[in-house]
C-alpha cells in the first residue's frame, strides 16, 4: 500500500533521512520504531506532504506521492494524525471533526462518519459541545485520530499515539487501533513505547540515524537482541 | 513597567477604569461640554471608529493568517477609495441609470461602487500576495512567520503603491460627491447622510465577515488554517489558496472603508497611512489578532479621538489615538480581549 524507497530529506539544510526504506501492506499494522531524533516523524511528514523530500519515492497505491501539496495527499486517502495535542482548542469537539472532513463533498457522508466516530469513541460524544481545550489527554488522543477518521482514509499515519498518557488509556486507544484496522484500514503506527507497538504490530521497523536498522515481524523483533538491547530497557545504552 | 508588579487582570483593569474615569471627568470639566457636542461626538466617533475598525478588521485577519502585520494595508485602503471614485466617475454621467431609478439613483451608484472597491480590492489583493509575498513566505519555510522580510516588504510595497496611485491620479484631492440625499435629523442633530452610511455599511460588513467566518465551510477552513497550518495541511485543506483568500478578504474589507469615506472627506494618495497607524492602534487597543475586538477598538478610537479634539484641544488630534494605544499597551498589553487561547497542559 505505501513503499518508500531510498528516501532522504530533512528540515532546511539538515539532512535527517539518509535514504530510508519501508513497506506497508494492505490492512496491517505496521510500528515504526526508533529514539529520539532519529527520523521517526520525518518520514511521516515527508509522507504526508508536510515537507519536502529531496530524493527518493513514496508510493502509495501505485502512485507516485512525493512532493505533492500536502491536501493532495489526504484526498488520495493517505492521513497523517499528528502527535497529541494538536487540536483546535478554540473550537468544539464536533467542529473539530468537521475540520477532519473537510474534503468531504456531501453533507450526508459527514454525518455518517461523524456517527462511526463517535462509535469507536463514545467519550467523544459525550463531550461533543465542549471546546477541545477543555479535554483531557486521552481525549485529545481520541479527537486527533478521529479527526483522521473524518475524511474516509485508506491508511493513517499515527504519530506517538501513546505520547505522555496513563498505561491503561493507552491499552484503550491500542484497542481502537486494532479495530479501525479491522475495518479495513491500513495503521503506521511511530512510537517510542515500543513494546505496546509491538504488541499491537503485525510487522515492525526500527530507524536509526535516518537509515532502517533492523525490520521484521514484530514476534520476531520482541526478542531481537539488539532491538532488545536499545529501545526495551536493556542495560547497555546504544551510542 | 506594571508587568513586574505583577498587579493581575484584576488590577489591570482597576488602573484602567481609574484612567477612564479620569478622562470622563476632564472632558465632563470642560467649558464645550453639553448635550449637543456629546451627540456630534458620539456619531463622528462611531462613524471615524467604524472605518479605523474595518481596516483594523484586515490587519488582524492577516496576522492571524500569516503571522504577519501587513503594513501596506493603509495603501489598500486608499487604492479602493479611487477604484469607488473611478467607478464612479464611469457611471456619474450614464443618462440611463437616472432615468430608470429617477429617485433612487443616488444610492444606487454608491452601492455599485462600494461593490466594486470591494471585488477590486479583493482581486488586487489575491494578485499582490500571489506575486509579492508567496515568494517570501515560501524562502521562511512553509507559509508560517517569514519574520522581518516580508514586514520590510509590506513597507517597501507601501511606497510602491503610494507612487504608483501618484502616477496615475496625481496628488490632488478629488472630492467624491455622492449623490445619497439631505441630512438627516436625528434627536435634533443634523447629520449629513454619509455618516449614517458609514456606520451602517461598516457594521454589515462586520456582521457578514462573522457570518463567513463563522458559519460557512470556507469561514471554517479559514479559522482552522489561521490557528495552524500543518493541521490545516493534514485535514486536507489548500493552505496556499487558503492564505490568497484570506488577504484578499482582508483588503476587499479595506476597499470597502476606503469608499465609504469618500464622500465625507476627499480622496488623496496620502490617505492611507494616517488610517493605516490610527486602525493599528485600533487593533492593539482591541487585542491584536482578535476580529471582534478591532471592531471594538475602531469603535474605541474614533470616540476617543474626537472627544478628545472637542474637549481637550483640536490641534493635536492625530496625537490621541497613539496616546490611547500606549496608554493600553502599559496596562491592558493584551489589549481588551486578547487572543484567548486556553489549552490544557
Amino acid at each position: 500500500m505505501l513503499k518508500i524507497d531510498q528516501l532522504i530529506s530533512g528540515y532546511g539544510s539538515v539532512q535527517i533521512l539518509n535514504g530510508a526504506n519501508m513497506k506497508v501492506e494492505k490492512q496491517s499494522i505496521v510500528a515504526l520504531l526508533g529514539g529520539n531524533g532519529t527520523g521517526k516523524s520525518t518520514i511521516l511528514r515527508a509522507a504526508s506532504g508536510l515537507i519536502r523530500s529531496w530524493k527518493g519515492t513514496i508510493e502509495f497505491n501505485g502512485e507516485q506521492i512525493q512532493n505533492l501539496p500536502a491536501h493532495e495527499i489526504v484526498g488520495r486517502g493517505l492521513v497523517q494524525v499528528t502527535q497529541g495535542k494538536d487540536v483546535f482548542p478554540a473550537m468544539s469537539v464536533t467542529e473539530n471533526l468537521k475540520l477532519g472532513g473537510f474534503i468531504l463533498k456531501s453533507k450526508q457522508q459527514l454525518s455518517d462518519n461523524l456517527e462511526k466516530v463517535y462509535n469507536y469513541f463514545p467519550r467523544l460524544n459525550e463531550r461533543k459541545d465542549q471546546l477541545a481545550a477543555t479535554l483531557s489527554g486521552g481525549e485529545l488522543q481520541m479527537l486527533c485520530i478521529g479527526r483522521g477518521l473524518m475524511s474516509n482514509p485508506k491508511m493513517i499515519m499515527l504519530d506517538e499515539p501513546s505520547a505522555a498518557l496513563a498505561p491503561q488509556i493507552v491499552l484503550d486507544i491500542f484497542k481502537n487501533i486494532n479495530r479501525i484496522r479491522q475495518d479495513g484500514l491500513t495503521v503506521l503506527v511511530v512510537e517510542q513505547n515500543v513494546r505496546m507497538a509491538l504488541l499491537l504490530a503485525d510487522y515492525g521497523y526500527v530507524i536509526k540515524d535516518g537509515v532502517i536498522n533492523v525490520e521484521g515481524d514484530s514476534k520476531k523483533l520482541m526478542y531481537d537482541e539488539s532491538v532488545k538491547e536499545s529501545y526495551l530497557g536493556g542495560t547497555k545504552a546504544n551510542v | 513597567m506594571f508587568n513586574k508588579l505583577r498587579i493581575g487582570k484584576k488590577g489591570e483593569n482597576i488602573i484602567f477604569g481609574t484612567f477612564v474615569l479620569l478622562y470622563i471627568g476632564w472632558c465632563v470639566n470642560s467649558p464645550d461640554m453639553n448635550i449637543e457636542s456629546l451627540k456630534s461626538v458620539l456619531t463622528i466617533g462611531l462613524s471615524v471608529g467604524i472605518i479605523y475598525g474595518l481596516v483594523a478588521l484586515g490587519i488582524s485577519l492577516i496576522y492571524t493568517g500569516l503571522d504577519v502585520v501587513n503594513f501596506s494595508h493603509g495603501e489598500f485602503f486608499m487604492i479602493g477609495a479611487f477604484a469607488g471614485l473611478t467607478m464612479f466617475n464611469l457611471l456619474g454621467n450614464q443618462d440611463w441609470i437616472f432615468n430608470i431609478f429617477p429617485d433612487a439613483y443616488g444610492w444606487i451608484i454608491y452601492v455599485v461602487c462600494l461593490f466594486t472597491a470591494f471585488v477590486s480590492m479583493g482581486l488586487f489583493g489575491v494578485f499582490i500576495e500571489r506575486v509579492f509575498l508567496r515568494p517570501l513566505t515560501k524562502k521562511g519555510g512553509g507559509y508560517t512567520v517569514a519574520g522581518m522580510g516580508i514586514i520590510i516588504c509590506g513597507f517597501g510595497l507601501s511606497v510602491v503603491l503610494i507612487n504608483v496611485a501618484y502616477l496615475i491620479w496625481n496628488p490632488v484631492a478629488k472630492p467624491f460627491p455622492a449623490e445619497l440625499g439631505l441630512p438627516m435629523e436625528i434627536g435634533g442633530l443634523f447629520l449629513p447622510i454619509t455618516y449614517i452610511w458609514m456606520i451602517v455599511v461598516g457594521l454589515s460588513v462586520a456582521a457578514g465577515l462573522w457570518f463567513f467566518l463563522n458559519k460557512t465551510k470556507m469561514g471554517l477552513g479559514i479559522r482552522a488554517v489561521a490557528y495552524s497550518k500543518d493541521v490545516s495541511n493534514l485535514v486536507g485543506i489548500n493552505v496556499p489558496l487558503y492564505i490568497s483568500i484570506i488577504f484578499g478578504i482582508a483588503c476587499a474589507i479595506a476597499g470597502i472603508g476606503g469608499t465609504l469615506v469618500g464622500p465625507t472627506y476627499q480622496v488623496v494618495v496620502f490617505m492611507g497611512y494616517i488610517i493605516l497607524m490610527k486602525a493599528f492602534a485600533a487593533a492593539v487597543v482591541g487585542g491584536f489578532g482578535n476580529l471582534p475586538g478591532a471592531i471594538v477598538g475602531g469603535f474605541t478610537v474614533g470616540i476617543f479621538e474626537t472627544a478628545s479634539s472637542f474637549y481637550i484641544s483640536g490641534s493635536h488630534k492625530d496625537l490621541y489615538a497613539f496616546l490611547l494605544m500606549i496608554v493600553v499597551l502599559m496596562i491592558k498589553p493584551t489589549g481588551f480581549f486578547g487572543v484567548q487561547v486556553k489549552m490544557k497542559a
